[in-house]
């Protein structure tokens, strides 16, 4: 029972129909509410996790320890003027951060919330595909990145978006060639391997613990994707300004902020669904949604720290990584799965 | 040709040892003091402003005469003081003053001091403090 039952059943004197559409719709806007109150969440504890490492003390004027700042920053965004260059290709232009945006709403609502308590799961989208879509979705922001490099007319944000695809396509391959090993996994133990609930209750031993190097190559996978610190070459913010987002100002720029934010959340999700066996422990069908939070913050720490502590890598250094290290270590992860899977290791058939 | 031994490298350990630094250094305590509400504690031969006890003075004009860049300038106070029958008594513009000390040093009768007081921003475009000012406390100069 999730969320989106419990509520059609309080509108089914509606009618069918009517009752579902309903449901769809605030279960939409719950989620909505989720996802953008954890990136408040992320970028306030980024603020303060960056000051206190750096021995600051970090917001602290808005609101009690700052927690309002994100909100006041939130609102002098809306404020500003937007400013539009020159020559700049108005549609793809506009459309660059609602694409960003909107590919990690989407993303949102397939991740496998698990159980809590009474309310159920969060997820809006039991697709028995899951695992699949949420990748297509989680193709759709480079997509944004790269129109919005393009199109408003800056060399800056020109050369940001070129090293946005050369690092895309040199991560994604790996990352899709680890998925397989999961998904290899999975379907020798269920008839639904693609489905993404399936692939968390499987997880009688995590399969982080299985595939190492499948979790290594995965996690770097997600902070390229997410374009943080030592992969943030779409951005380079000591040479090209920043990148591809160098022309865009108020909502717009904020938008692509959020959509940063959120990539770091939506991708420490997916490695703890993935790999981490998701919303798996003790009490899992009353807390399950408790363990999947902790696993997940626990990620974004490590992530944080990585983001912090590393410096830049250059675009030809992480291209040779992608394609000569990444590449062969996620071949070599295909083979130690079949292995693990034709010698039945840790209860898998 | 020297050929210089490169140190084995394994590959990510100089990554995890940063990794571990940046995270221990989030569980440091923050250095930072909020200066309005949380005040440092000064050392204990911090000097700043320039006091002036008048009855004391006896107008002498050494502090003057040894202030290296025209800081003090002697002015004089109709005020009656035996000691001091020219009436001259320094005049301190905090603009130019370099906390040299060689006032307090120099005076004779011990009426002109540097204390620990440093709070001396003030909204009025000037910094010169007449003898009288001297003599005050800050809060009463900025009133």
């Amino acid at each position: 029972m999730n969320i989106l039952n419990r509520i059609q059943s309080i509108l089914s004197p509606l009618g069918h129909l009517p009752s579902y559409a309903g449901a769809y719709i605030i279960e939409t806007i719950i989620v909505l509410i989720f996802s953008v109150t954890v990136i408040a969440g992320m970028v306030y504890f980024f603020r303060k996790y960056m000051a206190r490492v750096q021995n600051r003390i970090g917001p602290n004027r808005v609101g009690k320890f700052g927690v309002l700042q994100v909100m006041a920053d939130g609102l002098k965004l809306m404020q500003k003027e937007s400013i539009f260059p020159d020559g700049r290709d108005d549609l793809p232009y506009k459309l660059a951060p609602i694409i960003v945006f909107m590919g990690l709403i989407l993303a949102f609502i397939m991740v496998p919330y698990s159980n809590l308590y009474w309310f159920g799961s969060l997820t809006i989208t039991h697709s028995n595909v899951g695992i699949i879509l949420i990748f297509a979705v989680l193709a759709i922001m480079p997509i944004g990145e790269i129109l919005a490099g393009i199109s408003s007319n800056n060399k800056y944000a020109m050369l940001g978006a070129l090293r946005a695809v050369a690092k895309d396509i040199s991560f994604e391959v790996p990352m899709m060639l680890s998925i397989l090993a999961i998904i290899m996994i999975s379907s020798a133990n269920t008839f639904q391997p693609l489905n993404l609930q399936n692939i968390v209750s499987v997880q009688s031993i995590p399969f982080g613990i299985l595939e190492p190097i499948g979790l290594f190559i995965f996690f770097v996978s997600m902070i390229a994707r997410a374009s943080y610190s030592p992969f943030d070459m779409g951005e380079s913010d000591s040479e090209l300004v920043t990148g591809d987002t160098t022309e865009y100002g108020g909502l717009r720029f904020g938008m692509f902020y959020m959509g940063l934010f959120g990539t770091i959340f939506l991708g420490s999700m997916l490695v703890s669904v993935l790999y981490l066996g998701g919303g798996s422990g003790p009490f899992e069908s009353s807390i399950g949604f408790v363990w999947f939070m902790v696993k997940t913050i626990i990620l974004v720490i490590i992530s944080l720290t990585v983001w912090l502590s590393m410096p830049r890598v250059r675009i030809d250094k992480f291209v040779n990584f992608g394609w000569k290290i990444l590449l062969p270590l996620s071949f070599i992860n295909l083979v130690i799965t079949g292995i693990i899977i034709l010698s039945g290791i840790g209860g898998i058939a | 040709m020297i050929e210089v031994k490169q140190p084995k490298r394994i590959p990510f350990i100089g990554m995890l040892q940063g990794m571990i630094t940046v995270f221990k250094h989030g569980l440091q305590k923050p250095v930072t003091v909020q200066y309005p509400e949380q005040k440092e504690i000064l050392p204990d031969r911090f000097r700043y402003r320039i006091f002036l006890s008048m009855d004391d003075c006896v107008g002498c004009t050494l502090c003057e005469q040894v202030c290296p860049n025209l800081t003090i300038s002697m002015q004089q106070v109709e005020r009656e003081n035996p000691r001091n029958k020219r009436k001259l008594y320094p005049d301190v513009n905090f603009g130019t003053c370099t906390i040299c000390r060689n006032c307090e040093e120099i005076c004779p009768t011990d009426a002109i001091y540097l204390t620990h007081v440093f709070e001396t921003a003030r909204t009025r475009n000037s910094f010169t403090y007449n003898p009288e000012e001297l003599g005050k406390h800050e809060e009463e100069v900025k009133r």
